[in-house]
């Protein structure tokens, strides 16, 4: 047995949750309390979007993403604050000296939905699958994984490549949720035609377009869920969810509009709530497009936009001022960096050293079909004219916006991001490396001795020296200003006055066991 | 009258290299969307390289004559293919999707000829007097209105304030699924109802004034009898295939009719694919729809044929 | 099932009584027709004059403000003027309604006629090819179209130049094949006349009533279908104003400002009246009675 070292978590200073408590109301409560819990009964979650797959490697939209996280688990997972890592079908972990062999104590007594019981090679082969999966999939996120072995039925021994900080965070990620070796014996697609996990809930029935189902877990090894059912259906149209919500059809409405947040929440019968998220807007600019490779010019543009004003409009005053490349939400977020924010004297300033002082004509790219970005692009353009830039609007399907964006065919684009682990290294290597495959975030933006900083962060375990470089990083960006930052939006549901013990981590999933409703 | 039907296999001929050409227009314009499935496929983390091996992956990356001539392969073979976004089946998505688009179009051809005939009778028995003229208004405004915006007016008036349909969606039980398709078949009928009404009101007046109607009035025959037996069914003929191109060119309309109350059939399954660029959707669907179209075409003279015993479609005159 | 149609719709043409014997200016429909459409045509070319405010000018201040005295018809989410926007959505709808049946019109009708007139092979392959378009969905072609040639006015022209030309050739080859079988024009070539001379100088101004009078029920269509893409967000970019686009801006609303909806919806309407008196105006000028 190696030199034991304390069970520990991946404890981060809660800056984070200073920063939660200023986002809308109930930061970290769930929805209601008072009444004891009541056994059975279906919830119904409306959404404007049906899923697509239950394939957890391959699949990227959250619609599919926050139904299979109630069938399949992770090792780790996030804290409802999102702040950290906590243990979940693993107990605790074991960290080398060199730091690059981690043993995994996994859960004892957990079996699947169908009773067999979890053992280290369903580990193995789980993670293994996501690993396989390279570039296609979310295999990238566990490069740095050399090998995983089953070491005894309840161990699992992790080499990684190199020191790796992120590695928890990464554990915690969906697409390393746990199946069994082999898929059972089916073939992959059959499958993940009825996947099998140890999660609270069990695939129920799948009408595409229209709804799918999930039941409970009566084999769960956590506390079982007081539900008997749970259906998402699919209704493409907000208003029709909200009268849906009204009319008593059902009891959760994924994303109402913010323009029916307060007379939600002012209905009788119905909660509305926000919860603090990992969502940032914000606006990429194309540094290989003149004037852009210019940082007196986008300093300008940050320092130029009202975000209250498009907070008002867009959010209808739900939301908070983005500060920082990284989400308050997220780990290690430091809002002392020194962001630009709205003084237009700075922006003319700013201007008047640029190499185009008297103003100069650009674009906007945003996607069709999405009424937010329509806005933040219309106000920019408003805004924007006070310092002599005169911008115009492309709009184009969304695909074909993000094909556009991936070629960097743009001058300016709207972009949005949510923090898919509890670590800020997926983001700040996307966002600040060249080399971190989207050529940073598509703007070329490229400053050595930030990609310096964001290497070594992703390679130091110790958080107080982690924080410091992620602090550094902070600062340099907002200085460079390769992004302008919006807005952090929080999450947003409608539900019945019935519905107790809902709410949704900073990362977007939900834990419905936790979910009940009376009568 | 089998004998007159004779034209039936030849246009069953003709079809196919019309739907020949409508498998080549779909599929390459199909192909000059920019962006692949690939790019809708990925999310934020979304890179080139990942697009690009993705693509590979899904067979994306061959040229494009090769994919045409697989996919017709495929069709020859009676599959219509994948579904890039899903993974299953298109004829799965489609034979599920189909039937609630044509449940829609059914219920609103019945609704609009619930309106029509005795609007279109109301006008015909009293030409240039007030209801004709009450009864023309009726059709310029449905000729006028676009359709999401009577989708939407619908909703608002019957569903928001009156509280009496529901607000979009489909429905669990059967007779759920009537109800709550209710208002788009309206919607879509009252966007059938002006061309139907105009030939039905023409070619009514027309027999009603005619000789053997005249004859017939002179032998006794009067009053609802003779309306319904002689002048309805002839007024009918021409309106058949007006009702018979409606159709066809309704069923592209349904398209928004379903977004607007989010119903689950054809034509919210064709925008999900154009939008996701699930090729091999695309192409089924529009490939199912023009057979749909080309099948209502024939039926539409078949009917037509039985109805009126002048009509022969068999000469060459017709072709 | 061409002729089917073609025979449906003389059936419908027929006036109950001949109205050409009238002067234009007592015939009540076109008279109306002309007054609403030159009504909208004055408001949209006059719409700097009519109005003090920018279509496109924020107050972020006073968003979704009812109407009032200041403004007629209230404000939109970013403080807009309604009345303003719906004034200068006029400048487009209008004008883009108009110019797309220009193309579809003339390529449209030349390429029928000729397909009429001279039969044979030629015939064929254009009845072909307008049976394939006529086999596509409307809507689902004119989106591909513009998804494929990108945002922007050009775009809608061609998406719907591309889908719309179909119906004129229909109509125009079928006013051909009754028009060649005239005993004057069979005279005529008998008598060395050149098709050229014919098509142009005798049977042209005859049939192309017809087209005319469908290309005024087209614009209202086309005025149709841009309003439609505007409202799926597929029509002119933001911020320019255009009626679709503002039924989608206002659609969000639709519980609590509903007539931000209802009431772009209702300038299509009134347009579309104006237009449909027109042509049958048009029509009852153009058509007295006509040959079984």
């Amino acid at each position: 047995m190696t030199r034991s070292t304390r069970l520990r978590f991946t404890g981060i200073a809660a800056v984070a949750t200073v920063a939660l408590a200023a986002c809308g109301g109930g930061a970290s409560s769930s929805s209601g309390s008072g009444g004891a819990p009541v056994a059975g009964g279906t919830l119904t979650i409306a959404r404007s979007q049906d899923i697509i797959s239950m394939d957890k490697t391959t699949t990227f939209d959250n619609n599919s993403i926050y139904v299979m996280e109630q069938i399949m688990e992770p090792l780790f997972t996030v804290s409802k604050d999102g702040s950290k890592v906590e243990p979940w079908l693993a107990t605790g972990y074991d960290i080398s000296a060199d730091k690059l062999t981690y043993t995994i104590h996994l859960r004892k007594g957990v079996t699947f939905s169908d009773g067999k019981p979890l053992t280290a090679a369903d580990v193995k082969f789980s993670i293994d699958e996501d690993t396989k999966t390279g570039t296609d999939g979310w295999g990238y996120i566990n490069s740095a994984i050399d090998t995983v072995t089953a070491t005894d039925d309840s161990t699992v021994t992790i080499k990684l490549k190199y020191a790796w900080a992120p590695l928890l965070a990464d554990l915690s990620l969906f697409s390393n949720g746990i199946i069994p070796n082999n898929y059972g014996g089916k073939s992959k697609d059959a499958f993940y035609a009825a996947p099998v996990g140890t999660g609270p809930f069990v695939w129920g029935s799948w009408t595409k377009g229209q709804s799918v189902k999930v039941t409970a877990n009566k084999k769960y090894w956590g506390h079982k869920p007081h539900l008997d059912a749970v259906t998402w259906t699919v209704v493409a149209d907000a208003n029709t969810r909200k009268l849906q919500l009204q009319g008593g059809q059902i009891d959760i409405d994924d994303t109402p509009d913010w323009s029916s947040f307060s007379s939600l929440k002012g209905t009788a019968g119905i909660n509305a709530q926000t919860f603090p998220s990992t969502y940032e807007q914000y606006v990429t600019f194309n540094e290989q497009h003149k004037p852009f490779q210019d940082v007196h010019v986008r300093r300008a543009i940050a320092s130029a936009i009202d975000r209250n004003a498009i907070i008002k409009t867009v959010l209808f005053g739900n939301g908070t001022v983005a500060d920082s490349l990284l989400s308050a939400g997220t780990p290690f977020y430091d809002k002392n960096n020194g962001a630009p924010g709205f003084d237009v004297a700075k922006a003319k300033q700013e201007m008047a050293q640029s190499s185009v002082p008297n103003g100069f004509s650009t674009t906007i790219l945003i996607s069709s079909g999405n009424p937010d970005q329509a806005s933040i692009a219309q106000i920019m353009q408003s805004e924007l004219k006070a310092i002599g830039i005169d911008l115009k609007i492309t709009q184009l399907d969304p695909t074909a916006q993000k094909q556009a964006r991936l070629k960097s065919q743009f001058d300016m684009v709207a972009q949005a991001w949510t923090m898919d682990i509890p670590d800020p290294d997926e983001w700040t290597s996307f966002a600040v490396d060249p080399n971190g495959g989207s050529h940073s975030s598509f703007s070329y933006y490229n400053n050595p001795q930030v990609i310096a900083l964001n290497k070594q962060a992703e390679k130091e375990t110790d958080d107080s020296k982690r924080q410091e470089l992620y602090s550094q990083l902070q600062k340099q960006v907002s200085a460079d200003s390769p992004f302008a930052y919006l807005y952090y939006a929080p999450y947003v549901f409608a539900m019945k006055d019935s519905v107790k013990g809902f709410y949704s981590t900073p990362l977007g999933n939900y834990h419905l066991e936790d979910v009940y409703k009376t009568k | 009258m089998l004998d007159r039907l004779r034209f039936v296999p030849g246009r069953l001929l003709q079809a196919i290299p019309v739907l020949f050409g409508v498998t080549l227009i779909v599929f390459f314009m199909v192909h000059l969307l920019p962006g692949n499935p690939a790019v809708a496929i990925l999310g934020q983390t979304a890179t080139p390289e990942r697009v690009a091996a993705l693509s590979k992956q899904l067979g994306l990356d061959q040229p494009l004559w090769d994919q045409y001539l697989l996919f017709m392969k495929h069709l020859f073979q009676g599959n219509l293919g994948t579904s890039i976004t899903y993974q299953r089946p298109v004829s799965e998505l489609v034979f599920q999707d189909f039937p609630i688009t044509l449940s829609l179009l059914l219920f609103a051809l019945v609704l609009s000829l619930a309106i029509s005939v005795p609007l279109a009778a109301l006008a015909a028995t009293a030409p240039g007097r007030g209801r004709d003229l009450g009864v023309r208004a009726f059709t310029l405004l449905g000729q006028g209105m676009p359709q999401f915006w009577v989708g939407i007016m619908l909703i608002l008036l019957l569903a928001v304030k009156a509280g009496l349909f529901p607000v979009g969606g489909y429905g669990e039980t059967w007779g759920e699924h009537w109800y709550y398709l209710f208002l788009p078949a309206l919607t879509l009928a009252i966007a059938m109802c002006p061309t139907v009404i105009r030939s039905l009101r023409a070619s009514t007046i027309n027999v009603l004034g005619s000789d053997y109607v005249g004859t017939a009035r002179s032998k006794g025959a009067a009053g609802a009898g003779l309306f319904r037996l002689h002048v309805l069914r002839n007024a009918a003929i021409p309106t058949v295939s007006i009702v018979g191109v409606n159709l066809g060119y309704l069923i592209g309309g349904t398209l928004v009719i379903e977004k607007v109350f989010a119903v689950p059939g054809l034509g919210s399954l064709m925008i999900n694919a154009i939008l996701a660029r699930d090729f091999p959707t695309i192409q089924a669907v529009a490939l199912f729809v023009a057979l749909f179209v080309i099948v209502i075409g024939i039926l539409t003279d078949v009917v037509y044929t039985a109805i009126d015993p002048r009509v022969d479609l068999s000469s060459k005159e017709f072709a | 099932m061409t002729t089917a149609v073609v025979r449906a719709s003389r059936a419908m043409r027929r006036p109950v009584r001949s109205r050409a014997l009238k002067p234009w200016y007592r015939n009540g429909t076109l008279v109306a027709g002309l007054v609403i459409v030159g009504l909208l045509v004055l408001v949209a070319l006059l719409a700097p004059l009519l109005t003090p405010y920018d279509p496109i000018a924020q107050d972020l201040e006073h968003a979704l403000a009812s109407p009032s005295g200041a403004h007629w018809l209230g404000t939109d989410k970013y403080g807009r003027d309604v009345l303003t926007r719906l004034m200068y959505g006029a400048r487009i709808d209008l004008r883009v309604g108009f110019l797309a049946v220009l193309i579809p019109f003339v390529v449209g009708s030349v390429l029928g006629a000729l397909a009429g007139y001279f039969g044979g092979w030629f015939d064929t392959v254009v009845m072909r090819v307008v049976d394939v378009f006529f086999a596509f969905p409307f809507y689902v072609l004119v989106i591909v179209l513009v998804f494929v040639l990108g945002a922007g006015e050009s775009s809608i022209y061609l998406a719907i130049a591309t889908v719309s030309w179909v119906s004129y050739a229909k109509i125009l080859r079928g006013e051909l094949l009754v028009a060649k079988k005239q005993d004057w024009v069979i005279a005529a070539r008998l008598g060395g006349m050149s098709h050229g001379r014919i098509l142009l100088r005798h049977i042209a101004p005859n049939v192309l009533s017809q087209a005319l009078i469908y290309a005024m029920s087209d614009i209202v269509m086309d005025i149709m279908a841009i309003v439609t893409l505007g409202y799926l967000g597929l029509g002119i970019a933001p911020p320019t104003a255009e009626w679709g686009s503002m039924i989608l801006d206002g659609q969000e609303f639709i519980t609590t400002q509903w007539q931000q909806a209802t009431i772009p919806g209702l300038a299509v309407v009134v347009t579309s009246l104006g237009l449909s008196f027109l042509g049958d105006g048009l029509s009852d000028l153009l058509t007295p009675e006509r040959r079984r």
